[in-house]
């Protein structure tokens, strides 16, 4: 498929690169059980602690995402629906059960039994039932880290402690599993590249504020959270964020944007559909709108306000990253403020809403959020509804419609309305 | 009418009169409202407040604000609770306490802070890991910092005495339950659920001390009745410990054929299969119990043993024929177990229906056909 | 004189008006059909059958303006806008002063909330679960086999309306068949049915400042008892055009007048053909 809008630079073809060779170890462990394998989730993921054992993650979520851009989730997902779960559930887990059951995998080649499924509970419940399910599924151990949700502004001395008792506990748990000693050395390195990583990162990040942005921080952005999430606590990742950055750096040096001309600059909220990817980033691209920051893209961590794991306090500061800096263990007024905060300070004309029906922890409630947005901070705001993994749910014709009748008002508005101070 | 439906029938009404009325009696009291599934009303009593359970609001209010704010594709009883605030009902409370029972009631919870600012709202985190030696701690000291809320809001000071003294009274009450429920596995003929239910239910909104008079009282009404066995199966009822189906749903289990002997209705009013320790540190004891001594339940997760295998325990326990899933659409984690439930209850060979209901419903019929389908099979098999 | 069109194809029905600003805006000629399967030949049909009318020449006609679903496939229109931004444009136009439109179709219910000029200031459209009110009414009449004409009318006489608790057009059908074995009137019933859609329809408004005048639009606007029932909720009286039906198209043909009267290329959403074809 030819494309016009999105940019490809050298960074596409490396991320690919650095994708491929982590399915390729993957698929290495499935064959000769080395390396030892972890699966976890995205959200606020402690992928550095791994990196003590030589171990490799693997995230679900990726694979149901990956399955449902290439067109493949509807089988999964159908299998898993035979086995009895409901329409209303979570697509993404229906997917990976659904995989997990037919042996499917994104790139063909073969995913190993993990060595331990490490549930991460970042405020998804979901989590919970899923790792849970496939432990039973796949007979493999599993081990709860339970992350105490936001409550307060920032995390209690208590809550800290009770993550690092809990990530020792994980350390022991691999000890055993793995046969390996921990290496303290190693996850001090890899905590010391994930700071790295982030900092690169965070910078690109801020790229976005410039006009026009060299990047699209929600269709772009996804590209580039793979590597984020696999590689940021290995040199492979600083290397791989450090060209990123220098290239989309020059770009913007140079005055290029993502379109010939930025017409809009958005904040989006929520996942995308991807099942439908590409048709829903042309019904933006066709008003050369450009999403300048995103939400989802804070997932696995947020980094461009500031924080930055700690190689001086390793535990405490993936403690901290579980707890405190990841959007979805983050409380919903959080949320908000996190969206409000991109609309200033990344200059965006708009909000683009996107319920997902599959996921409860980003969509419910997101009718109040706009209330809040276009009630009291009188920001354009757009809601709209599909799914993240299950096509049935994306209705073309309609999320178009409402698309464009938003960017015709807006494109009303901007013309009328004083220009902005 | 018995004494417990008269109790029932004001627990229901959304003007809350038995609130109101506490309130009259505790010139400044305050009343905190707590979501499903289970809250620490220990630590509120003991602070001299109301705690009352809040299960939505049923049929007996029209969704016409909440859908704005929360959409499709979510359960009933978070767009009433949400809608109960958004039309005054909650006037008469003061407070309202969330949990980590699914991601629809997380989001309520804030969504709540936003839209009602002068209320004290909270968000209590349950551990989701009972194998982790630190989550006794971590709890205990979550409960010490809810306390310290619930403190400054008061303007009181709660000491050990006084949370022992709550623990005690609950006990009791939760004591009585339990009773009830043996003495209904027993002799499900003695003790209707569509009763036992309201009876229980309203321990949501009474005070502890008259609820606890309420079961005593049931306690030598029940097997003093003159009751006849019918020719029934028993059944277990599973997945309604949120939202709440409507009593006429209960009602129409039984009348087609089925003496429901156990349920997970407003299961947090028996969450405990034992009593809380009343000597040594009441937080600590709290959090232990919570952790050591409650029941399985799809919005409590404990991975030392499978919910499935408590299910079948359960069945096994009470001797049912049957389980009875009944679901609130879109109840996540009710659907999400149904399908582990299912395979184990199918390994032991015993029977089940899946049912979907809201909160509010009106007509049964569809509902009526399928239950009194799944009776005749199994009592023609 | 300025002579435009717009032609709004729905997804049950094409409407097309031409409009004329010789000495005021005024509508030449409309024409409404069913749209069928074809829906480039029904949006040709409704064209021509206006041409006819107004005893013109389609090259008479300066400027077409597509809206609707079917905007995309009316291969002589000019350029093409959402019904959304159109219905704000033709309800401010027939309905002068409106503020809010209300608008109910076969397919999509929505809300507009627009400034003084007709231009759209907000706008909300119901959730998967809602969708299809007019669906959702035809499905109603025909469980309890009346006419769709008929409902709105039987539903003003119901005396104890029923309570219907889902909106989901599947789902009504078998609360309906309970109550009519309970032996509910069909005109309670209808009552039922007809203040739950607007109840629904309220709460999709509330998303939204509702500020009078509120006009009311699109197909379902023609019943009379859902007009009623949504009055009665909303606590306030609201406007309906007699050309209700017709206000996407009308808004459609009042923006193809104002490109005639413009020189500039207004090129960002021709972008669409570009796009459109390649998946």
């Amino acid at each position: 498929m030819s494309d016009k809008k999105e940019y490809r630079g050298s960074i596409h073809q490396q991320q690919k690169n650095l994708m491929l060779a982590w399915y390729d170890q993957l698929d290495r462990a499935a064959n000769t059980g080395d390396p030892p394998t972890v699966s976890m989730m995205i959200s606020g993921n402690c992928v550095e602690l791994l990196e003590g054992f030589g171990a490799v993650p693997i995230y679900p979520e990726v694979n149901a995402l990956q399955l449902a851009i290439r067109h493949q989730s509807l089988d999964p997902i159908l299998a898993a629906e035979d086995l009895g779960y409901a329409a209303d559930n979570c697509a993404y887990v229906k997917a990976d059960i659904g995989c997990i059951l037919k042996g499917i995998t994104p790139t063909g080649g073969k995913l190993p039994t993990p060595t331990l499924i490490l549930c991460n509970f970042v405020g998804c419940n979901t989590y919970l039932k899923w790792f849970e399910h496939t432990a039973k599924l796949q007979k493999a151990p599993l081990y709860v880290i339970d992350v105490p949700f936001m409550r307060a502004d920032t995390p209690s001395r208590s809550d800290v402690e009770y993550v690092v008792k809990q990530l020792q506990e994980t350390v022991k748990k691999l000890e055993q599993l793995t046969g390996r000693k921990f290496d303290h050395d190693r996850f001090r390195q890899a905590v010391e590249c994930s700071s790295r990583s982030e900092e690169l990162w965070s910078q690109i990040k801020h790229l976005a504020r410039r006009s026009p942005s060299p990047f699209d921080a929600y269709f772009d952005a996804i590209t580039l959270m793979g590597p984020l999430y696999v590689y940021r606590a290995r040199p492979e990742g600083v290397e791989f964020f450090e060209a990123a950055l220098a290239e989309l750096q020059a770009k913007s040096d140079a005055g290029k944007g993502v379109y010939e001309q930025e017409h809009f600059r958005l904040v989006m909220e929520g996942p995308p559909p991807y099942p439908y990817f590409r048709t829903f980033r042309d019904m933006f691209a066709k008003w050369q709108a450009c999403a300048v920051a995103s939400t989802y893209s804070t997932v696995g961590g947020l980094w461009e306000f500031g924080f930055r794991h700690d190689p001086d306090k390793p535990f405490e500061s993936v403690a901290m990253h579980m707890i405190a800096q990841n959007v979805t263990n983050r409380n919903f007024l959080q949320r908000y403020e996190q969206i409000r905060r991109y609309v200033e300070d990344w200059n965006a004309d708009g909000v683009i809403i996107h319920f997902v029906k599959s996921c409860r922890l980003f969509s419910a409630g997101q009718g109040d959020m706009r209330d809040y947005f276009t009630k009291q901070l009188g920001v354009p705001t757009l809601y709209i509804e599909s799914d993240l993994e299950d096509p049935r749910y994306f209705a073309e014709a309609q999320t178009k419609n409402r698309i464009d009748a938003f960017f015709e008002a807006l494109e009303h508005a901007k013309a009328t309305a004083p220009v902005r101070a | 009418m018995y004494f417990f439906e008269r109790s029932f029938d004001r627990c229901s009404d959304l003007g809350f009169p038995s609130v109101r009325k506490w309130k009259e009696q505790h010139p400044g009291g305050q009343v905190i409202a707590y979501f499903p599934v289970y809250a620490p009303v220990e630590l509120i009593h003991a602070a001299g407040m109301l705690p009352v359970g809040l299960s939505g609001a049923g049929d007996r209010l029209d969704i016409q604000h909440a859908d704005a704010r929360f959409g499709s594709f979510i359960c009933s009883i978070v767009k009433t609770t949400l809608e109960m605030g958004l039309t005054g009902h909650l006037e008469p409370f003061d407070g309202f306490l969330f949990s980590t029972i699914c991601d629809s009631a997380r989001n309520l919870c804030f969504v709540m802070k936003r839209n009602f600012p002068s209320m004290y709202v909270d968000f209590l985190h349950l551990p989701h890991n009972p194998s982790s030696p630190a989550a006794t701690q971590f709890l205990a000291e979550e409960y010490r910092r809810v306390l310290g809320e619930l403190e400054r809001l008061g303007n009181c000071k709660v000491n050990d005495d006084a949370l022992a003294c709550s623990i005690a009274l609950y006990n009791r009450n939760r004591a009585l339950i339990r009773e009830l429920y043996e003495l209904r596995r027993r002799s499900p003929e003695l003790v209707p659920t569509s009763e036992l239910y309201q009876l229980i239910r309203c321990g949501n909104f009474l005070p502890v001390e008259e609820h606890t008079t309420e079961l005593e009282q049931a306690l030598t009404h029940f097997p003093s009745r003159n009751a006849k066995k019918r020719d029934s199966i028993r059944i277990v009822v599973e997945g309604s410990f949120c939202e709440q189906p409507p009593l006429p749903l209960i009602r129409l289990i039984e009348e087609a054929g089925c003496y429901i002997v156990d349920d997970d209705f407003v299961i947090g009013q028996n969450w405990f299969d034992s009593d809380i320790p009343t000597d040594g540190d009441p937080l600590l004891a709290l959090a232990c119990s919570y952790l050591d001594r409650s029941v399985y339940s799809s919005v409590r997760h404990d991975f030392r043993k499978p919910r499935w295998e408590g299910l079948v325990e359960k069945v096994r326990r009470s001797k049912a024929d049957a389980v009875l899933f009944l679901i609130a659409k879109f109840c996540e984690p009710a659907y999400f177990d149904y399908v582990p439930y299912k395979q184990e209850l199918e390994g032991a060979g015993i029977p089940h229906l899946p049912l979907e209901f809201e909160e509010k419903s009106f007509t049964f019929d569809r509902l009526r056909t399928e239950i009194e389908t799944f009776v005749e099979s199994l009592i023609f098999d | 004189m300025r002579i435009a069109a717009g032609v709004d194809v729905g997804s049950t029905q094409t409407k097309a008006v031409i409009m004329s600003d010789n000495g005021g805006l005024n509508i030449v000629a409309r024409a409404l059909m069913d749209t069928g399967a074809n829906v480039q030949r029904a949006a040709e049909r409704a064209f021509d059958t206006c041409c006819q009318q107004a005893d013109l020449h389609s090259g008479d006609v300066g400027f077409v303006v597509g809206t609707g679903y079917g905007r995309y496939k009316i291969a002589f229109g000019n350029t093409q806008m959402t019904e959304i931004t159109c219905h704000a444009k033709g309800a401010s136009f027939l309905c002068p002063g409106t503020r809010t439109v209300i608008d109910m179709g076969g397919q999509d219910s929505k809300a507009i909330s627009i400034g003084a000029d007709g231009e759209v200031l907000d706008f909300v459209m119901n959730d998967k679960c809602a969708a299809g009110t007019g669906r959702f009414l035809a499905n109603a009449a025909e469980v309890m086999g009346i006419s769709l004409d008929e409902i709105g009318p039987l539903s003003l006489q119901a005396k104890h309306p029923v309570k219907i608790a889902t909106v989901c057009t599947v789902f009504v059908e078998s609360d309906i068949l309970s109550y009519l074995a309970q032996g509910k009137s069909g005109e309670d019933i209808l009552g039922g049915v007809h203040t739950a859609i607007a109840k629904r329809t309220l709460s999709l408004a509330r998303r939204l400042n509702i500020e009078p005048e509120i006009t009311m639009t699109g197909g379902v606007a023609r019943n009379v008892g859902m007009v009623h029932a949504l009055e009665e909720v909303i606590g306030r009286k609201m406007l309906v055009s007699p050309d209700a039906q017709f206000i996407g198209a009308v808004g459609a043909a009042l923006f193809a007048l104002e490109k005639l009267g413009q020189s500039f290329e207004f090129g960002i959403w021709r972008g669409d053909h570009a796009t459109s074809g390649g998946h």
